[in-house]
């Protein structure tokens, strides 16, 4: 859960100054509805510059379902996103009425988010240096060379660069995934959400990513993160945010959430959580 | 574009003739297709070595060699051997054939995808080699290979034009001689056009019930 | 011994029509890839429209028989003034009919393929057609290697249908060869044996790129 070396309450701003940083991602009450089931029912959430959010909470309520309406890999149905300031996903219609935006214009809202996701999505048919240089090139218009420079400086910082010419199926799910990293930070972006980075690796290796995430903190980078890792939510985030059953039922820093007076049900997901896995208490 | 149905409606008579001939080369093919078919897969089975390379060089030619091709060496070619057949029978025989070699690779895969402890269990309690064929295999079969069964009876309906080169009075044959004669070829194309798509539509349709119908009473 | 005879000199001149329906048939198949990619591409777009176009070309040129789509392009067309040598009209007839199996082989083809690979490509900022090409196309064409082989050993054996609008193709060559020497049996027969001598080959070759392929992407 946690690594030895990271000392308690690494040296994060007070959250008022947090608080007081430009917005770069703005939900306001958000709905998403899946057939006649409502899997967000109106979430209204603010993620600052360099902001660090840890979004935790029980299976089925809503965390990733938010993240990627966030980046709108899916439509949400009511309410709004914005992406330092511009909304994403919809325009104003001809007749007033809310219009799914076109394609081009959600790239160009959202082309300052990276991503990381839970299965990788690493292209199997490119190496890890074919990975993270794809969009700079394709994208961006980079030269081979310079884009292939860029790419080695991006493994390097996940730890990745002996590595680089290595095909996903010949790397661990840990490398795959630092991988991912380096090539979603390829592209420069502004904020960085992680869905359930760590859910589908083997324990030994989620230690590696967690510290290739906690580095990206400690260098600024605005990070959203869905994840069951409560060392990483009490010791890197900012601020945490507790969902249940598609609302944001307690919100604050992780000092609030862990050790202040808990709402019942963030009081139960904790309980369940502390009994599945400090076993060494019983 | 005007449409001259009056070509159409004057020749209803032959139309229909070409349709029902169609029908029939297509069905007298499909029959012998799968009998052959079954009993060529069925021969593999046994395993003699010389009979099955005969067989595998049988399906290897007949599906490696175009159909017109096959077609011109039985009708043309047959009398040189004295074999003199009719133009209805030689596209019958020539579907057949075509056919057996595709429905003998549907029933190769479907019997491969019974587990082998199924006929073991057959022969322990008795059953003869034909019974358990008949009762055990080919029920269980009949999911997995109705799909592709259907997709090569398509595929042999399609086929049927082609016999209008060696001058069978199917559907295509008769409605191209109407559109030749009257030069009315627009209207007789567009009802060739739907004369096929509703044949093959229907096919498949039917192919579709039937997946749903077997799929029912067998565990997947 | 006549026969052999015969046999012997018809060989030369299947050999050289067997050129032309290979040339015939390598056309029509790169034509047909590109049309397939992109009605298979318009069978995944948000548009019902462009759907229902994608459905009713695969349709329509899976459920009409090619002999009648080659007569539809070489007696209709006159009608409406565009006058197609028969070999134009044998080679689009042909492209656009194996476009829609084409079409369907490479929608499994794309089917297989993680959807998350295309949700990472898209917050990457690549396009629709740069992750078609780049991300998509690579995976699919690998998953369905061995139905692109049976399509091409198919048009090969369509091909021969272009010669009843009298283009000189093995088929064709054939039947003009038995038409002189009366020898209609083995003519045929060796035309039947050049086409399965072509078609083993490419099968041949299908096989080793498959293994080859699965080789190249194993850990």
């Amino acid at each position: 859960m946690t690594t030895p070396e990271e000392q308690p309450l690494d040296a994060r701003p007070p959250s008022a100054a947090v608080r007081a940083r430009p917005v770069m991602v703005r939900l306001r009450g958000v709905v998403k509805r899946f057939g006649a089931n409502a899997v967000l029912k109106g979430m209204d959430l603010d993620i600052h510059k360099s902001e660090v959010v840890c979004i935790i909470g029980p299976s089925g309520s809503g965390k990733s379902t938010m993240l990627r309406c966030m980046a709108f890999l899916e439509a949400y149905d009511g309410g709004e996103v914005f992406v330092e300031d511009r909304l994403l996903g919809y325009s104003t219609g001809r007749d007033g009425q809310r219009v799914r935006a076109g394609d081009a214009e959600i790239n160009q809202v959202r082309r300052n988010i990276g991503m990381v996701f839970q299965q990788f999505n690493l292209w199997p048919h490119m190496t890890a240096l074919g990975n993270v240089t794809e969009a700079p090139r394709r994208v961006r218009g980079m030269p081979r060379a310079q884009a292939n420079e860029l790419g080695m400086r991006m493994l390097e910082k996940v730890g990745m660069a002996p590595r680089a010419h290595a095909y996903p199926a010949q790397l661990s799910g840990g490398e795959q995934q630092r991988a991912a990293i380096a090539r979603a930070l390829a592209m420069e972006p502004h904020i960085m959400l992680f869905d359930e980075p760590t859910s589908s690796l083997d324990p030994e290796l989620v230690g590696e990513v967690l510290q290739v995430m906690k580095q990206l903190a400690r260098d600024g980078m605005t990070m959203v993160v869905v994840s069951h890792e409560m060392g990483f939510a009490a010791h890197v985030a900012d601020t945490v945010v507790f969902i249940d059953q598609g609302l944001i039922v307690a919100q604050g820093p992780p000092q609030e959430i862990f050790q202040g007076e808990q709402h019942p049900r963030l009081q139960q997901f904790l309980q369940n959580y502390l009994e599945r896995n400090a076993f060494w208490t019983r | 574009m005007k449409l001259d149905l009056s070509v159409l409606t004057s020749n209803t008579g032959a139309i229909l003739g070409g349709f029902a001939i169609t029908l029939e080369t297509w069905i007298a093919g499909v029959a012998i297709g799968i009998l052959a078919g079954l009993a060529i897969a069925l021969l593999q089975r046994r395993g003699v070595s010389p009979i099955n390379r005969l067989l595998r060089l049988y399906i290897e030619v007949v599906r490696g060699t175009p159909f017109l091709v096959q077609l011109f060496f039985l009708y043309y070619g047959g009398p040189s051997i004295g074999l003199q057949l009719e133009a209805v029978t030689a596209g019958i025989l020539g579907l057949g054939i075509y056919g057996s070699a595709y429905f003998a690779e549907v029933f190769r895969a479907g019997f491969n995808a019974i587990p082998k402890g199924q006929m073991e269990a057959a022969t322990c309690l008795g059953l003869s080699r034909w019974q358990t064929v008949r009762r055990v295999m080919l029920p269980q079969m009949l999911v997995i290979i109705v799909p592709s069964l259907s997709n090569t009876i398509i595929v042999l309906s399609k086929e049927t034009a082609v016999l209008s080169v060696i001058t069978v009075p199917e559907l295509t044959g008769v409605l191209t001689g109407i559109g030749s004669a009257s030069y009315a070829f627009t209207e007789v194309l567009v009802t060739l056009c739907f004369g096929y798509l509703l044949l093959v539509e229907m096919t498949a349709w039917f192919g579709r019930w039937a997946e749903a119908k077997v799929g029912r009473y067998m565990l997947r | 011994m006549d026969s052999l005879h015969s046999m012997m000199q018809t060989l030369p001149l299947l050999l050289h029509a067997a050129v032309a329906t290979l040339l015939i048939s390598v056309v029509s198949l790169c034509f047909a890839f590109l049309i397939g990619v992109a009605v298979c591409a318009m069978g995944f777009a948000r548009s019902r429209l462009l759907r229902g176009l994608a459905t009713a070309h695969v349709h329509f040129f899976r459920g009409v028989p090619l002999l009648v789509q080659l007569l539809m392009l070489y007696y209709l067309l006159p009608g409406a003034g565009i006058n197609l040598s028969s070999l134009t009209a044998a080679l689009i007839a042909v492209s656009f009919c194996s476009s829609a199996y084409m079409a369907e082989i490479l929608r499994g083809g794309f089917l297989g393929i993680a959807r998350g690979q295309v949700e990472a490509a898209r917050m990457l900022g690549l396009g629709g057609l740069q992750t078609l090409v780049r991300i998509e196309l690579p995976q699919a064409l690998r998953l369905t290697l061995p139905a692109l082989v049976s399509e091409v050993i198919l048009v090969i054996k369509a091909s021969s249908l272009v010669s009843v609008v009298g283009v000189a193709e093995l088929t064709r060559t054939a039947q003009n060869v038995a038409a002189s020497n009366y020898r209609p049996l083995e003519t045929y027969f060796l035309a039947g044996a050049v086409y399965f001598a072509l078609n083993s080959v490419l099968a041949r070759l299908g096989h080793l790129g498959e293994r080859r392929m699965a080789r190249a992407h194993q850990s």
